[in-house]
Formats: structure tokens, sequence, C-alpha cells
């Protein structure tokens, strides 16, 4: 008796090849019922995140570490929150990703960072002549909530806020920057870049609040000649104070002027 | 940080004639501290700054903070020899503005570019440099509304009032212009005399007012 389970003969490669066959078709319908489950997985996750962000909207808007929370979440799924911002409503100028998420998460993020960042702008330009275009985020954050509107009047706004609504700038151009100074971080809202001697000079004055050449001489080990040289610069670019009331002249940080 | 330190509180006079709320102006009180800013505490703020741009902005400080003084402390003028310890210095951190600095803030103040909040007061002679100056933390025109406001709402108009009831009046104890002197009185008075909303009568001693 010939039995057809065999897999060997001519009946055997017939089978393989109908089975084969079977293998890639069934592979096939795997794949696009995959596809589709994956289609319609995403799509209930947009709706899902268009959802959650308009019930949250008073969240976002009001509690920072929700709103840096969710910030997270965006770009950890490798959305970004703010792209298509400043084109809003627009299908294709920054593609067409950035304008569907900017639909979904719903305004009030969007609104939310725009707003502190053109208060952000606001500020740096109120205070470039005290400062030189040089303000601790931390001074930008006290200033804000002191301020009324929106943004400032009664909604806590962090740190890490502001540094978002910067980035929202960007594209914009501009020539905001974030500039760490020793342990604090600076916006600096000048095109001018500190060179090496001078950022180091402005770090340096964070740690006492001011600093003579002679305290440059002392801890940096540098020649008179280049600490007053630089100390000039500050100066020149209204970026420090002078105090010529001391036993030798103080050169101080405009950072602790309106410090409460 | 801030020192904060404050002048003899002069007596209110208790008044018997209950003078209206002011409507525009609120009075100012003498009787709360004067908080000093922050930046009084700031040594650099006491020397005046070589780079322009940061000396424009420490004038703007400066303004600030002699305008509010002045309205706290109730000085409608400044005399450079005998000016208030704690305006020009901050003893606490022992720094001050020198007295050439101090001339050159309130000549920059006396700009009418930058507010004119201040006024040399003319010495006798002309070729001294004057040796006191007004300071307006309201203007002689804000001034002049206040007490024609006053004088309407308390239904005085065409009445003669004296100067000295203006100033020192007991109708007068709770309006902001109490105490003026007499000088910047006379000054605001001729504002509204050229408004045609008074006329002054007689001489200095005995001069009366009426307005219209």
């Amino acid at each position: 008796m010939a039995s057809n389970r065999r897999g060997v003969g001519m009946s055997a490669f017939s089978n393989s090849a109908i089975s084969a066959d079977q293998y890639a078709r069934h592979g096939q319908t795997l794949r696009s019922n995959h596809a589709e489950a994956l289609a319609n997985q995403l799509s209930v996750f947009q709706a899902a995140l268009h959802n959650f962000s308009l019930t949250h909207a008073k969240d976002i808007r009001q509690n920072p570490q929700f709103r840096a929370e969710f910030a997270r979440m965006c770009h950890a799924i490798g959305v970004d929150p703010l792209a298509g911002s400043n084109v809003k409503g627009s299908a294709g100028a920054s593609g067409k990703t950035g304008s569907v998420w900017a639909k979904m998460l719903g305004s009030s993020v969007n609104d939310f960072y725009f707003e502190l960042a053109v208060r952000v702008v606001e500020v740096c330009r109120e205070t470039r002549a005290e400062n030189g275009g040089m303000i601790a985020v931390s001074e930008m954050r006290k200033r804000i909530e002191k301020g009324r509107g929106i943004i400032g009047g009664g909604i806590d706004v962090t740190d890490d806020d502001i540094e978002r609504a910067l980035e929202s700038l960007v594209p914009l151009g501009g020539g905001f920057k974030i500039v760490p100074l020793g342990s604090s971080r600076f916006i600096r809202s000048v095109p001018k870049e500190l060179n090496l001697d001078q950022s180091t000079v402005l770090e340096v004055m964070q740690i006492l609040g001011h600093v003579t050449v002679s305290m440059l001489q002392a801890n940096l080990g540098w020649e008179r000649a280049r600490a007053i040289a630089v100390i000039d610069d500050l100066v020149a670019d209204s970026l420090v104070w002078v105090d010529s009331q001391a036993d030798e002249t103080e050169y101080w940080s405009p950072a602790a002027m309106h410090d409460g | 940080m801030a020192s904060s330190s404050s002048s003899p509180v002069p007596p209110t006079l208790t008044s018997a004639y209950a003078a209206p709320p002011p409507t525009t102006i609120s009075t100012a009180s003498t009787s709360i501290v004067f908080t000093f800013p922050t930046y009084t505490s700031f040594p650099p703020f006491y020397t005046l700054q070589p780079n322009l741009t940061t000396r424009a902005r420490q004038l703007t400080l400066w303004s600030n903070l002699l305008t509010t003084y002045c309205a706290h402390h109730r000085l409608f003028k400044l005399s450079l020899s005998s000016l208030p310890s704690n305006l020009f210095a901050n003893p606490s951190i022992h720094r001050s503005l020198s007295q050439p600095d101090i001339r050159t803030v309130l000549a920059h103040l006396a700009l009418p570019a930058n507010g004119g909040r201040v006024e040399w007061i003319p010495t006798s002679s002309r070729a001294e440099k004057p040796n006191s100056c007004w300071v307006y933390w309201r203007t002689p025109t804000e001034w002049a509304d206040a007490i024609y406001g006053w004088v309407d709402e308390t239904g005085q108009k065409g009445a003669v009032l004296t100067e000295y009831e203006i100033r020192e009046g007991e109708a007068v104890q709770s309006q902001e212009w109490r105490g003026m002197d007499e000088d910047l009185l006379r000054k605001v008075l001729g504002l509204l005399v050229k408004r045609g909303k008074a006329q002054i009568f007689g001489q200095e001693e005995t001069a009366g007012v009426k307005f219209f």
C-alpha cells in the first residue's frame, strides 16, 4: 500500500511546494492582519491621546509635574508635542505628522508653551539693559510668576517649562540659547557668544555674586592684564555692574539685584 | 537683606470735618514703614555705572526709588545740604552715592525726556548752582487736578479759601497734598489760574483763592 505521507520522491516535492505556497500565503495573511491590527491600534491610540489631552487640558495647564510627565511621554513615543505649533492648521508646512499631532493633543498644550515663550522673550527684552542679555532661568521663572495674565497668574511655571518653551522658539531663529554657567542655567538673548574666559568669570561670579581682579588672578592663575581685559569686555557688554566703593573695585552679577 | 528704617512720623490731626474720599488719588500712609526695594542693597547701585546702557537702567531705578520714597515720606522738596540719611545711602552695606553723583542723578531726572520728576529750585544768584529741588511724585498738573477735584466734590466752588486752609486745614487732613510747601502750592494754583479755574486775591500771607 502506498502512503501519501511519505516525504520522499516526486510527491514529496509537490507536497513541499504546496506547503511552501501555503505558508507564504499564510504569512501574507498574518502580515496583513498584523498591519490592520496595528493600524486599528494606532487609530485607537490617537483617539485616546486626543481625548486624554482634552480631558486633562486643565491639568496640563495648571500642574507642572503632570505637564512634564506628559511631555516626557510624548517624547518617549517619538512625538514632539510642539511640532507644528508654529504652523497651526497648515497641512504640509511642517510635515503631516507635525500638524496631526498638534491637532490630536489639543491646542491647550501648544498655547501654554507658546504664551510662555512670548513672555520669556518679553522679559529678556525688558531686562536686557540691566543684565546684558544673560538671565538665569530661575530668575526668569520668578519674574514670570509675579506677572499677570494667564501665564503667571497663579499658574505654576517650572524651569523645565521655560526651557521647553525656548526650544519651541528654535525654528523661529532669534538666537535664544540656554547657557550653563557653573550649576546655574542662563538664557542668552543676545547674539554675541561668550568666549571661554568670559564664561569662566561669569561662572566664578555666581559663587559670591561678585569678583575682583585679584580674585581672578588668585583663583584662576591669570595674569593681571588678562583678568582686566575680560572684565572690561563684560562691562562693555553690560553683563556686570561696577562697585567702586570697595577696597578693590568689585564687579557684580546683576542676578541678585532683585532677589526677594 | 534690605535695610528699612522709618523717619519720625508727623502726628496726624483728627479731622472734625469729614472730607469725602478722594476719587483719583489714594492717600499715602505714613504709619507704614517704607520698604526699600532689594536693589538698594546691591552695592553697585551707589556707583554711577560706566556703561551707558547699564547707567540708563540704573537711573530709572533711582527715579523709582526717589519718587516712591518721597511719596511715602511726603517730601515735596529735597535740599542737598540736608538730605535724608537713607535715601542716597545704605549704611548697612556701607555704600552711598557721592554728592557729585547725587547731583548728576537729580539733573538727569530733571530732564523732561526722563520724566521730569525733579525740578531745580533756582537760587537768588544766577551764578550759583541750585541746592534744592522739587520732587514731583505727583506732577504739578496732577496736583492741580487733585486740588480742583476736591474743591469741586466738596461743593467749595465759588467760596474763597486761604492758601493755608488748602495746605494745612482740617478739611484736607486726609488729602495727599496736605503739608505741601507754600511755594509749590502757589505754583500749582498758578496752573489752575492759567486754566481759568481759579483766581487769587491779595498778597502772600492773606492770599485767598476762589475756584470756578
